[in-house]
């Protein structure tokens, strides 16, 4: 029993540690929310399976972009432009 | 009410009061209109006849079970793979996309500071936990997750239904779309698809439908009173829209208890389908002695948090292949119990010649419905790829399992 707690324990914990582990920079909800409707900020919705169905919510004058599909959709955005793309 | 059948329902209901059993019920009601709650009554009523069909066979020997049933029928090896691939595969989908959707549930209804995906992890560590408990308590802390749920959507449904926000005129408008209603209304098949595994062998209309029908038919009707038929038709999350819109954010929050309550009562009913799948297994000499008993209880909820674990993980969870894959796990059940159905038809004639052609009805709408979801579905042929070889692996795996168990001949 003990073992089997462990190793769920172990498990539990480097299966977060992973999801934790980004390496891109970030803004903050309180950053993104003075960008709100600024030309110069594009949000994108990169969420897709559950993580999109699962969701009642996606941020105000977002769009929903495919992850896979980058080389297609970064043509329709200068490098003026901040890109501020969520995933979860 | 006797605990047997406190626990045969508590058993049954898990996935009728699942979140994916409530967008199938949701799209369906969008796509069908207020024709889905007849429809629904029909599914139960089917789901009844087979039900009734198969414990008529079992009655006939106490030690029968549905594998012994599909071994007669089907032979050894193909009874042991359709048993596996029915079963094991579906929990660790199932558990995938249910433990996600509570995730996200929490953290927009409850905590938006906690992360879903923590949430959805935390509930798979305390979810398989409860797994090592003697059977008693797991059984009554099922009867807690599935009444919870079941009390929600009643709740909701009773006070949306008296409550009405368009007139009977409109709730009982046929929908635009209804050309598109074949597939939903074979999915509605789905929804009771294995929940008379625990039903025992008893006749009679199975007390599972009869909740159902008292929880999901009220629940349909104010989800049509309340909302647009095209916009449940078309939502990934119809319950909760139609929760909104009948209580506002009180609504959505008893939706939320609704959704994380039925995806425990889901996960737990699938492993304990599971487990009762592998005692079989054993008892019909293709498994393990030690899994026949207390021996499950150590092994599998241990692989299937290992198994979800390693799919939330890896991002599975977020790939629209999971839809996939799911969806070919419920065709497979759907096989798996038109197959018992039949095996305990043939199981029947030759006893004593049936009187009529009645108990074929029953698994030929389910076959019927079956080939209408496989073949309305946008990618039937990775469907059938992968049910193809879910079904291939598990034939191997059973043609092991039985191989290399010294008392071989007695599974053969």
């Amino acid at each position: 029993m003990k073992r089997i707690l462990l190793l769920l324990s172990i498990f539990f914990f480097v299966g977060t540690s992973q999801l934790m582990a980004a390496d891109a920079p970030t803004m903050s909800k309180d950053e993104l929310k003075g960008h709100l409707g600024s030309d110069k900020v594009v949000i994108l919705d990169v969420r897709s399976g559950r993580d999109w169905s699962s969701s009642e919510f996606m941020i105000q004058g977002a769009i929903r972009a495919a992850g896979s599909d980058i080389a297609t959709w970064s043509k329709n955005y200068t490098k003026d432009q901040t890109l501020v793309l969520y995933c979860a | 009410m006797n605990p047997p059948l406190l626990m045969s329902l508590a058993l049954g209901c898990g996935w009728l009061f699942s979140p994916e059993a409530m967008v199938m019920a949701g799209n369906s009601t969008g796509y069908l209109g207020w024709l889905a709650i007849p429809l629904l009554a029909l599914a139960a009523l089917i789901f009844s006849f087979n039900v009734n069909t198969i414990n008529k066979a079992l009655q006939s020997d106490t030690q029968s079970s549905e594998l012994t049933l599909l071994k007669k029928s089907i032979g050894t090896i193909p009874a042991g793979a359709l048993t596996i691939a029915s079963s094991f595969p579906l929990l660790i989908l199932a558990a995938t996309a249910l433990l996600v959707t509570s995730g996200y549930t929490f953290n927009e209804v409850f905590l938006y500071w906690f992360p879903n995906f923590g949430f959805a992890f935390l509930l798979l560590g305390l979810l398989t936990l409860l797994q090592f408990l003697p059977l008693k308590q797991v059984y009554k802390t099922q009867l807690f997750f599935v009444g919870l749920a079941g009390l929600g959507i009643f709740f909701l449904g009773v006070y949306g239904s008296l409550n009405p926000a368009k007139s009977m005129g409109t709730i009982f408008q046929i929908p635009q779309h209804i050309s598109e209603g074949g597939l939903s209304s074979a999915l509605l098949l789905l929804l009771f698809a294995g929940s008379n595994l625990f039903q025992g062998k008893k006749s009679g209309f199975p007390h599972v439908a009869l909740i159902a029908l008292l929880v999901l038919l009220p629940w349909m009707f104010a989800s049509l009173a309340h909302v647009n038929p095209e916009r449940l038709a078309s939502s990934t999350i119809p319950f909760m829209t139609a929760s909104r819109k009948i209580m506002g954010d009180t609504g959505r929050q008893i939706m939320g208890i609704v959704v994380i309550m039925g995806s425990c009562a889901a996960f737990t009913g699938f492993t304990l389908l599971c487990r009762q799948k592998l005692a079989e297994l054993s008892q019909e000499k293709m498994a393990p002695r030690f899994l026949a008993k207390e021996g499950q209880r150590w092994l599998l909820p241990p692989l299937t948090a290992i198994a979800v674990g390693a799919c939330m993980a890896t991002g599975l969870a977020g790939d629209e292949r999971l839809e996939l894959l799911l969806r070919s796990a419920l065709l497979l059940w759907l096989l798996y119990y038109c197959t018992v159905s039949f095996a305990a038809i043939a199981s029947i004639k030759a006893e004593k010649s049936l009187p009529s052609i009645t108990p074929f009805f029953a698994p030929l709408i389910l076959s019927t419905g079956l080939v209408t979801i496989l073949l309305s579905s946008s990618h039937p042929l990775e469907l059938l790829k992968f049910i193809v070889f879910l079904l291939v692996a598990s034939s191997f795996l059973a043609m092991l399992l039985v191989f290399i168990n010294p008392k071989k001949k007695d599974a053969l």
